[in-house]
């Protein structure tokens, strides 16, 4: 015979087998709180959204003499500009993210419902990617306005040597790219963690189709 | 209103809780984890009884999200560890039936669809509920060819497990 028919020969007979649920405990169990993935993946995305707007507000409000100069460069239409267009681009990936969790039905099909997972994981992805590239700009513009805008720090950069410029620029670049590094491997281990069992049944289903 | 909602939801529930059951079974090794898994089942159909239009089945809806549950939404809780293994705690043939090599192909074969991935076991999980692949396409989101296609090949991971 068959194995799965002796299976299942044995699957319909043990229906007695099971602990019954009386009415009050089912009821206290669906107010329970869910610990599914897609709970953690808001508090993640939750998470994320508060550290970046911190990371953006925090140093206004920890020196003075940050807040003076920043106060000074809202005269800067550049740099109003850039901060409404930072604050557009929060507001859209919010509204990104809110459309596809609503989109997460737990009635779709198994391979419908892990791509719509996958799709809000992406949208995180991309606001982490443009967090991260804002940082990767802002470190030589931010150097390029000290250097026009602050007399002692342009005087000082003009006295060094050619060797000592180079030194300067590589120092500049390895600092970002190790900071930028270990954010994304940061990254890539919550989401790796998380989403690990995810990927590896949507893979199987999807292997299926070749 | 809510209440009334409520009510039928619970009420249902209960009557079929054993296809929640059957699924745990299939997903967790133990007690603990096996109720564990039962109560985020729980959790996920309520949250989606609200969009249950009566035009599908009670159990029908139930195996859906049951199994998304199962397969992608749980996340294996920490009290799932370091307890007794089912199949050697609840899983009892009745005195009268007692067959030592029925018994014992049984108890090889459950151990062996423990041993299967995920997306196996759902294939396997709604073939033994006596579903077509329509809906076991339906259900995992292939086609229906290639439902056949795979639930051939659990078959044959099943016998090589069991005659390696």
């Amino acid at each position: 015979m068959d194995e799965l028919e002796l299976l299942k020969k044995d699957w319909n007979k043990s229906e007695n087998q099971y602990k019954s649920f009386t009415d009050c405990d089912i009821y206290k169990m669906s107010h329970k709180k869910s610990s599914s993935i897609v709970k953690t993946l808001f508090y993640i995305s939750v998470a994320e959204f508060v550290f970046w707007i911190l990371i953006n507000v925090l140093p206004y409000f920890s020196s003075e003499t940050y807040k003076e100069s920043l106060d000074k460069s809202y005269h800067n239409p550049l740099f109003v500009g850039i901060t409404i267009f930072g604050f557009v681009v929060i507001f859209i990936f919010m509204y990104l993210l809110y459309n596809s969790y609503k989109a997460i039905s737990t009635t779709d099909s198994a391979k419908k419902l892990m791509e719509s997972i996958l799709k809000t994981r992406k949208i995180i992805k991309y606001y982490v990617i443009y967090n991260l590239v804002v940082i990767f700009i802002s470190v030589p513009l931010t150097f390029y306005f000290e250097f026009n805008q602050n007399i002692e720090f342009h005087d000082q950069v003009e006295a060094f040597n050619s060797k000592q410029m180079l030194f300067l620029y590589g120092f500049t670049v390895l600092l970002t790219g190790v900071f930028l590094l270990v954010f994304w491997l940061f990254y890539k281990l919550i989401y790796g963690i998380l989403l690990k069992r995810l990927n590896r049944n949507y893979n199987e289903l999807k292997k299926l189709e070749v | 209103m809510n209440k009334e909602l409520e009510h039928s939801f619970v009420e249902q529930l209960q009557k079929h809780q054993n296809i929640v059951h059957k699924v745990c079974r299939l997903y967790t090794n133990n007690a603990d984890a096996h109720n564990d898994l039962f109560q985020e089942i729980t959790i996920q159909l309520w949250r989606a009884f609200p969009k249950f239009r009566g035009d599908a089945k009670f159990s029908t809806w139930m195996y859906r999200v049951g199994l998304n549950t199962a397969i992608t939404l749980y996340r294996k809780s920490k009290r799932s560890i370091n307890t007794q293994e089912f199949d050697t705690v609840e899983f009892k043939i009745k005195a009268e039936e007692y067959d030592d090599t029925e018994e014992q192909q049984l108890k090889l074969l459950y151990q062996a669809v423990h041993q299967l991935n995920d997306i196996e076991k759902a294939l396997v999980f709604l073939y033994l509920e006596d579903k077509d692949y329509r809906e076991i396409s339906a259900t995992l989101g292939i086609t229906e060819v290639n439902a056949r296609v795979k639930m051939n090949r659990v078959k044959k991971k099943l016998k090589t497990i069991l005659n390696p």
